[in-house]
């Protein structure tokens, strides 16, 4: 007789409990990524997901940078100087923003999963830090 | 996550920001005298207020999906 493969979900044809509902979470987790992270779970049951909120991410990211761009017009001027400096600043601003990570679950029961895009937090303290630098030499801090 | 070490050291930074400056022959006393103290407190506003947003993005970072 071949050997079945054994599946998370196969009680779940008895139709005496409740997986199905849990199965419905872990869609709804799923379809909330970015497209850049994938997350795919199957045959599974009882999976938490937990990851980073990488749009939040960006935007704090984007607001950053203008600040950066904003204070630099206001100081130096929307001139060639401003626009240099924003331009040598912008080099380290420059890192690469993918976070490209498949996890992929199956065939398992109650997994917790916690990933983290440790990039971008590292990137947005790092552009913080150069903000704050810039200002503290303007001694508006 | 309540570790949250600066990505950069602070030194570093300052360094890096004082050669951007240096190397475009920035006048900072004339950069700072384009800034009055309306201007100064926004961007003083502006700087706390993303700092806060990077704390608690970066200490409760990975944030729960429903």
């Amino acid at each position: 007789m071949a050997e079945t493969k054994w599946r998370a979900l196969d009680h779940c044809d008895d139709h005496k409990n409740d997986a199905d509902v849990d199965q419905e979470n872990t869609q709804k987790q799923i379809t909330k990524q970015e497209s850049n992270e994938w997350i795919i779970v199957r045959d599974s049951e009882g999976v938490e997901v937990t990851t980073t909120d990488t749009q939040v991410a960006l935007n704090l990211q984007l607001g950053i940078q203008a600040a950066i761009v904003a204070v630099i017009s206001i100081t130096i001027g929307d001139n060639d100087q401003g626009n240099n400096v924003a331009q040598d600043l912008k080099q380290f601003m420059k890192t690469k923003q993918s976070n490209r990570q498949k996890t992929i679950i199956e065939g398992s029961k109650h997994v917790k999963v916690k990933t983290t895009d440790t990039d971008i937090a590292v990137n947005i303290q790092a552009l913080l830090q150069i903000l704050v630098a810039i200002v503290a030499r303007l001694d508006v801090l | 996550m309540s570790e949250n070490p600066k990505a950069i050291p602070n030194k570093v930074v300052d360094l890096l920001v004082s050669e951007v400056l240096r190397k475009n022959n920035v006048n900072i006393d004339s950069a700072k005298s384009n800034l009055n103290d309306e201007q100064k407190k926004a961007i003083k506003d502006l700087v706390e207020e993303l700092k806060t947003q990077v704390d608690s993005f970066v200490n409760q970072s990975p944030d729960k999906k429903e």
